[in-house]
Formats: structure tokens, sequence, C-alpha cells
């Protein structure tokens, strides 16, 4: 099976609130016709997004602040499931972005690998092989035995980025503003994600960076208030890209 | 569904550590361990026999403290169940974040460890039942008939953990009423006195409705008095733990899809 990403006019809509408890008194203040202070905004975060990514492809997506890059990702991922619209992804999922959360921090750095490799599908047996590898890349050393709340967030990050990157990705998503530790550690985290771009048989790469867009890609996607403003080569789409930044009153802000 | 229930036994280890941790991280300063999670159902036996000493009918505290202990081990399991339950999504919010894992994974991680309790609890209620019965092989005799009786349970409370933990994201007050409503529920449940007297009142429908009732039949009843349950009660709880997982299912069915635009 190869691997591939297929989204057919997707959309996504959700609404969000000021502050996210939503109370009794909420709902009986919205009865009573008075003017809430914690009223919904609905957002239409992906707009009729069609899209198709091959096996052998790199895609890179360009766009302002808040456009839906993110989002987008996270419907590939599978972790939006989209309001209208079909979304199909064929291979294994292996997501760089949002690596920073789920931690048990009363847990040791040992006990957050193997949760965290669990959560990516290892098990018992294959997490056995991978488990000193993990921990030598991280370069945490006895640090691995102390439970989390203990480490620094530059430690975090190593932790994370060692687990998230220790799979063997078919359909590989990557977040670029993606957090990577000291210098040293920065370089090794680079070196590691080129390899596991050279590996995949698919690569999803959100940055700002038209220079690195134009050296890994394939080919690039604009993505300007939840649309596709520009689906095509790497060189045209980010040259019409920089030009609309380069113009005064450039968008910012989520489909709202 | 059945994909689902796949996926869910695929990602086992993902849950169960995190369950096994819990359990470890909850308990790893104390001196007595898990034996914190039964201090407050024995101290309240202790005070329920003390309190209602003669004029409760419940007979001397060699019969009345075991049956205030099943009692209590039950409602205990229940509560907490619900109470826990609700809290499940939310705490769980990064992994649902990072991971399209159906969210049923999660109930488990929260149900997995009021089952543990309960387990431990049980054994303790089966104990203080043997030693201070006059036949002390009473609980025994019945643990055929109690163990499926318990498993109808645990079920029953994965199922008030998933249904507590999904209206707990639309609704935050949900933690808050769950602890308020079964305080309330605590004294029209027969936990303290036995269930014959609501019928000498005629309030016998309170019994009829109360869903916590045919477990109390089916697992206390027959570790105190040593013979099976009546069909019909064991019945009637499965047939209150099969509505109740007809009520989970659908409710993850029709909310999870949205349910991480609510969190």
């Amino acid at each position: 099976m190869s691997a591939e990403i297929d989204l057919r006019d997707v959309h996504l809509r959700f609404r969000v609130r000021q502050a996210t408890r939503v109370s009794l008194k909420e709902y009986l203040v919205r009865g009573l016709f008075r003017r809430s202070a914690n009223p919904p905004i609905d957002v239409h975060a992906l707009r009729g997004i069609t899209l198709r990514v091959h096996e052998g492809e790199r895609l890179g997506i360009v766009g302002h602040n808040g456009a839906g890059k993110s989002t987008l990702l996270k419907v590939i991922a599978g972790i939006y499931p989209p309001t209208s619209g079909t979304r199909r992804v064929e291979g294994r999922i292996c997501s760089l972005f949002d690596i920073m959360i789920g931690f048990e921090m009363e847990a040791s750095g040992w006990d957050n690998i193997r949760f965290r490799s669990y959560l990516q599908g290892e098990t018992r047996r294959t997490i056995r092989a991978k488990l000193a590898a993990i921990g030598e890349f991280s370069e945490l050393g006895r640090f691995l035995d102390v439970p989390l709340k203990y480490y620094s967030a530059g430690m975090l990050v190593r932790l994370a980025f060692s687990v998230a990157s220790a799979t063997d990705p078919e359909v590989l998503l990557i977040d670029e503003a993606l957090a990577a530790g000291d210098a040293s550690f920065q370089v090794k985290a680079r070196h590691r994600v080129t390899e596991m771009m050279r590996s995949a048989r698919l690569m999803v790469l959100i940055s700002h960076d038209m220079k690195a867009i134009g050296e890994l890609c394939t080919s690039a996607v604009w993505l300007e208030r939840g649309e596709l403003k520009r689906v095509g080569r790497c060189e045209d789409v980010t040259r019409a890209y920089r030009s609309a930044m380069a113009r005064p009153g450039a968008p910012v802000g989520a489909a709202a | 569904m059945p994909g689902q229930l796949a996926t869910v036994w695929k990602f086992r280890h993902f849950w169960l550590s995190l369950a096994g941790m819990d359990l470890r991280v909850r308990y790893r300063r104390s001196v007595i361990g898990l034996g914190w999670s039964m201090l407050n159902p024995v101290v309240m036996t202790v005070v329920f026999c003390v309190a209602f000493a003669s004029w409760l009918g419940n007979g001397d505290w060699r019969t009345a403290a075991p049956f205030y202990l099943a009692g209590l081990v039950v409602w205990d399991f229940i509560r907490h169940s619900a109470v826990q339950g609700s809290l499940t999504l939310l705490r769980n919010e990064p992994y649902i974040r990072q991971s399209p894992l159906p969210l049923a994974v999660y109930t488990l991680r929260t149900s997995l460890g009021a089952i543990v309790h309960f387990a431990f609890a049980l054994v303790v209620v089966i104990a203080a039942s043997a030693i201070l019965n006059a036949d002390h092989l009473t609980p025994f005799y019945s643990l055929w008939a109690v163990l499926p009786a318990a498993v109808l349970l645990a079920v029953f409370c994965w199922a008030v953990t998933a249904i507590c933990a999904i209206a707990n994201v639309f609704f935050h007050d949900t933690q808050h009423l769950t602890e308020v409503g079964f305080g309330i529920c605590f004294f029209l449940t027969p936990i303290i006195y036995r269930k014959e007297r609501l019928t000498e009142r005629g309030l016998g429908f309170i019994a009829e409705i109360n869903p916590v009732v045919p477990f109390l039949d089916t697992i206390r009843d027959p570790l105190l008095t040593g013979s099976p349950p009546a069909p019909m009660a064991f019945a009637t709880a499965a047939g209150i733990t099969v509505l109740a997982v007809a009520v989970a299912v659908a409710a993850f069915a029709r909310f999870e899809r949205r349910l991480i635009f609510h969190l």
C-alpha cells in the first residue's frame, strides 16, 4: 500500500469561547436572554480544502499566522476530524508538532519514554530494543531515572524530541516551529529530521523559511484564511506568497 | 465500533501503563500504601456501628459492620467512577491533542484504577465478614456468584465513567453536580439501612428505581448470608449494565468527533 494524503472539500468549523469553562450560570444567563459574558465565537478554520499528496512528494505549506496551517496539519494527522468533506491518509503517520505536551510529571524519564512510545504504537516487545537508543539520543544520562517535574524546559524538549523522532515514518508531518533545545542538540535534531525526511515516503512541512521550502519540498501550497490560495511548484507559490506579504495590509488572524 | 475496539486493544500498553503509574504515584509516599483507599469506608463503618448501635435495627456490630462495609465499598466504587470519571478527558487533554486514539482509551485508564481499588476493598470485606461472622466460611460459599456480579459492576462503572467524562467536557459543572448528587442519593440507597425499611414505610418504589440496589443485592447479600443472589436481582443488574454501556457507546458515537473542540 502506498503512502498518500487525500483531502476532498474539507471544511472545519468550531466554536471557541473566551473562557473554556462553561458553567450552569452560563446556560441560565443565555436562557434569560441577557448578553453572555462568555459568548461563543464561530471559527471557520478550513474552507473547502482539496489536496492530494502522492508517495514521494514533499509538500510545503506557507501562509500568514492564523491562516490554518497547523489546523490543516492536525486534520491530516487525524486529530481534528473535518466538519464536512473527506479525509483519507494511507501510511504510518509521524507527527513532529506539539511534542511539548503530554508529560507525566510524577513519572521518571524512562517511564515517560515508554508512555509516549506506546502512544505512538510501540508494544512492550518493540520498545525494549529502542529504549536504550532513545535514552542515548536524549543525552540525559542519569536524569532519566528522575521524575520529570525536576527537569528544565530544555531537558523536556530533548526527551520529547528523542521519542517523537524514534519512529520509522511513512507519512511525516512537521511544523517547523519545533523548538529543539540548546545549540548542540539543535544540530543533532536537524540531522535526525533530515534523515527522517529522506526515509519517509511522504512529507508535509510547515515553514516560514522560503529557502527551506525550496530546498526540501517538491511542491507547495499557500494557505490564506483557511483557503488554498495557490497550489503548485515551490518557486511559484513562495514568490506569490512573498509578494502578497510585502504589500501593506497583509492579512493576519484566523478565519473568524 | 469493531475497528475502535481493535484500536483500543492495540494500544493497550499505553492505557495499562498509565493506569499502573497512577496507582504507583498515588501511594508512593504513604506508609500504608493502598490501605489509604480503605481508610474511608472502614472509618465510616466504625462510625455507623457506634452511632446507629441499637436503634437502626441492623443487629449487633458483628453483623452490622460487614453490612455497612460491603455497602460502602460498592457505593464508593460507583461514586469514584463518576466523580473521577468526569475529569478523565480534561486530564488527558494533552494526549488527545497529540494522537487520534479513540477517546474510550482514556476512560479505561481511570476505570482500571478504580477497579484495582474495588478489588482490594472486596478482599478486605470478605476478610472482615469471615472474621466477624459466626460461620467463618459464609462469604466463601458464595464467591462463585459474587465474582460475576463484581464484573458486571465493573462494566457498569466504566459506562458511568464514560458518560460523566463526556458530559463534563460540554458542561463543566458535571463533576460538582455528581458529588452533590451522590451525597443526596447516599441516603436514598439502602447502605446504612436495610431495603425492607423503605418498603415498611411505603417508600419501596425508591428501591425499585434506584440502579445501585441490584448491585448491592447481588454483591452484599451473598457475602453476608452465603446464599447466591436472586436470579431476578442478577438479571436486573445485567440489564442496567447493558443499558449504561449502550448509552456510553452512543454518547461516544455522537460526540467523539466534536469533543476535541470543546477541550
